[in-house]
């Protein structure tokens, strides 16, 4: 139930900020809630709630689009996550339209970077094993382009054509450990202090035991008189 | 005394599985998302009205030698992409003993429409939600071509178009009839 909430909530906020940043309306998101150990792709569209591609509907021939992708993880700040991706291809109705178009896949924010997939779309190609998109801590993002070219050549056999491929993704949780970088400060850290504040609690009432039992020895111990 | 041992043992218990379960924690989760490229298309509408706006007659009109009929046609683009657009006049005849050759005479608009290899081509790029200039508005019924042959006979001039795709496909100046893709006839 909670979980559920959880979901709805980020839904609703995500909906919210779409709406208030038009300029980003078109990416596709993909964000991780780690609280409830979901992902949420958007924006959706008519053909499909998870479609990440807004910016390649009614393409036409000739035309190279890059639609931009974000993959963003929404987790406590004691969590990092590898994010990986891999494709299972074009289904089987898209075959005969995909086949025609070259796409490519990279992570944009790092050009040096090849391309992880170059194929035609209908293919899994190299994306048909997982590959890592990165370790992403608390907040963390990491871009995609994916880059169509549709052939100069396309005839009128294939308007009003649809393809659709299925992305799928993963993440492994781990906690943030000392080698790591500083992941900020929320209320990700407070587990970090409650455990710290139940070990000096634990410390404490150790010494207060071996106080009272020191204490109450000498209050039994026969005195000697005189 | 064994009370207090044993709480102590507990506390001690609650801390180690606490940092158990930073250190060795290890989850996964998956979620798959379809993606959807669509293809687009080129749709057009041909308007063909009267000057009086309305359609004109799906069953035709009758006419006579030397009559002048209100035909207004234009060209509608109702998709999301621009085109360019020619349109190709057919005449035709109902009758094996006739023939509408010559019959008709329209008033093509040669400003905005330029003739080539027996089409019309529109100079310019309809726009999505745009219509072309006028085709044509009136067509003469040539009297010295229609004869006492064609007295009950029905001839036709039927409007065919085609459009292709502006995007990605750039001509000289208004030489639209240079554009690739346009349908073999």
């Amino acid at each position: 139930m909670m979980k559920k909430v959880l979901l709805i909530a980020a839904t609703a906020i995500l909906l919210v900020i779409s709406m208030a940043l038009p300029v980003f309306a078109t990416n596709g998101q993909v964000i991780y809630f780690g609280n409830a150990g979901k992902f949420v792709f958007a924006p959706g569209s008519y053909y499909s709630l998870t479609d990440l591609f807004p910016d390649l509907k009614g393409v036409m021939p000739g035309d190279s689009i890059t639609q931009k992708i974000t993959v963003y993880n929404d987790s406590a700040n004691d969590i990092k996550v590898k994010i990986y991706l891999r494709s299972h291809g074009g289904d089987e109705l898209s075959e005969r339209f995909l086949s025609q178009l070259r796409m490519r896949v990279k992570k944009s924010s790092d050009n040096s970077m090849e391309y992880m997939f170059d194929a035609a779309a209908n293919e899994p190609a190299q994306l048909g094993d997982w590959v890592c998109l990165g370790t992403l801590y608390s907040g963390g993002e990491v871009y995609l382009d994916v880059i169509l070219d549709v052939p100069v050549e396309l005839d009128n056999s294939y308007a009003n054509n649809i393809g659709r491929i299925n992305w799928e993704f993963k993440v492994e949780e781990f906690p943030v450990d000392d080698t790591d970088p500083s992941p900020g400060t929320g209320d990700g850290n407070f587990g970090i202090w409650l455990g710290c504040g139940m070990a000096v609690s634990l410390i404490i009432f150790i010494i207060f035991l071996v106080k009272r039992r020191k204490d109450d020895e000498d209050e039994y111990t026969p005195k000697a008189k005189a | 005394m064994r009370k207090a041992k044993i709480f102590t043992v507990a506390i001690i218990a609650v801390i180690v599985s606490f940092f158990a379960q930073s250190t060795v924690a290890y989850y996964s989760a998956f979620g798959m998302a379809e993606n959807v490229i669509t293809s687009g298309n080129i749709s057009f509408k041909i308007h063909e009205k009267t000057d009086k706006g309305t359609d004109f007659p799906r069953d035709g009109i009758t006419v006579h030698p030397g009559d002048v009929v209100s035909k207004i046609v234009s060209i509608e683009n109702v998709c999301k992409h621009p085109f360019y657009v020619r349109v190709k006049l057919v005449y035709g005849s109902e009758s094996n003993l006739v023939s509408a050759e010559g019959c008709f005479k329209p008033n093509v608009d040669t400003e905005n429409w330029i003739y080539h290899d027996g089409w019309y081509y529109y100079k310019g790029v309809v726009e999505p939600g745009a219509t072309t200039p006028n085709v044509f508005t009136k067509v003469e019924m040539v009297s010295s071509v229609l004869s006492d042959a064609h007295r009950g006979k029905t001839l036709t001039l039927t409007v065919v178009a085609h459009a292709v795709q502006s995007e990605n496909n750039p001509v000289s100046g208004t030489s639209t009839y240079t554009a690739s893709g346009w349908p073999e006839e």
